[in-house]
């Protein structure tokens, strides 16, 4: 019997209720000032010492910084489990994200892991072949507290009618 | 200097444009979104994208970027943004899109950081035919003006508070 791979599972096969804990990354100053400079130009994301007048007392990831990084540790999850198959990509597009809160700043130096837990599977269509599976995603810095919560919907590929009925 | 009690609901700021350059593209993949249709021109071609397009990391990334160049042009300070209660990606963005976005004040509300004020804005991103790219509703952080002695003294206390608990 084939392996069911989690990037390649249709939308039937997943799970709510499935919870992952996928990933943890720690910022360092370079990386947050490097972001600041392109995406946020903010001093309390580009200078660790212009920081220090500001409210946060010093330098702070963009909350954009947190999204990406959510993505980078996200694809590298699914990568380890999709490894080896071919056309393993049967979700991944997001349409659009719900109750974002950026709860408490990130510093150079904190570890924040992220979290997912999908939380509903809306019943419609998307252009023919894609179901929606919502997750409730959340980050903790190393003391275990919460820096970002949202919820996502993500495109998922439906199992083709062909398909489900050879396997029934 | 604009502060949270100068800025009104109804209040619009549209941004300058940026192009987004295949290399900007290929570049933010590599490092924080790298699958196919990020990365690679042919397999994006038989993707939901049908092209090579930016992630829509990148696509609020870059929405941030012009808000923020657009206020501060505008004399408006703002802080991290606290939330967003909605955001559509509605198209993708391909390699030579240019971007603008529109900022419009919804709600001016007070905040629980001391010293600070929100906004909730509606900010949609478009591209270079005029066609939404991105959709949402995002709350600003805004500080106060403050004018006489107790108000300093709650920016003080404020800015302990902030330092304490996230120090």
């Amino acid at each position: 019997m084939d392996k069911v791979y989690i990037r390649s599972r249709w939308f039937e096969d997943i799970p709510v209720g499935e919870f992952h804990v996928f990933g943890s990354h720690t910022f360092s100053e370079l990386e947050i000032v490097e972001f600041g400079r392109k995406y946020a130009p903010q001093v309390f994301h580009t200078d660790p010492v212009a920081a220090l007048d500001t409210p946060y007392r010093g330098l702070v990831a963009s909350g954009w910084h947190l999204t990406a990084i959510w993505m980078k540790l996200m694809v590298s999850y699914m990568e380890r489990f999709a490894s080896g198959v071919r056309d393993g990509r049967r979700n991944g597009a997001g349409m659009g994200i719900e109750n974002m809160v950026w709860h408490r700043p990130v510093r150079p130096g904190h570890t924040i892991t992220f979290t997912y837990d999908i939380v509903e599977k809306p019943d419609r269509i998307v252009r023919d072949k894609w179901g929606i599976i919502r997750s409730r995603n959340e980050a903790f810095n190393q003391y275990n507290q919460l820096v970002m919560s949202f919820v996502i919907d993500i495109l998922a590929e439906r199992r083709p009618v062909a398909d489900s009925q050879n396997s029934a | 200097m604009r502060y949270w009690q100068d800025l009104q609901p109804g209040e619009t700021f549209t941004t300058s444009t940026l192009t987004v350059t295949q290399e900007d593209i290929l570049e933010f993949a590599a490092e924080f979104d790298p699958q196919p249709y990020h990365l690679d021109s042919g397999a994006a071609l038989d993707s939901i994208f049908g092209g090579l397009c930016a992630s829509g990391w990148q696509v609020t990334a870059l929405m941030m970027r012009l808000i923020s160049d657009s206020l501060q042009a505008n004399e408006v300070t703002i802080l991290e943004p606290s939330g967003v209660s909605q955001l559509r990606w509605k198209m993708p963005v391909f390699a030579g899109d240019t971007l603008s976005a529109r900022l419009k004040i919804k709600a001016c509300r007070p905040s629980d950081q001391p010293a600070m004020g929100t906004m909730d804005c509606e900010v949609i991103v478009d591209n270079q035919a005029g066609k939404a790219v991105l959709e949402s509703i995002i709350t600003l952080v805004v500080p106060l003006r403050q004018d006489g002695l107790q108000q300093d003294g709650a920016q003080q206390d404020g800015v302990q508070e902030m330092g304490l608990s996230h120090g």
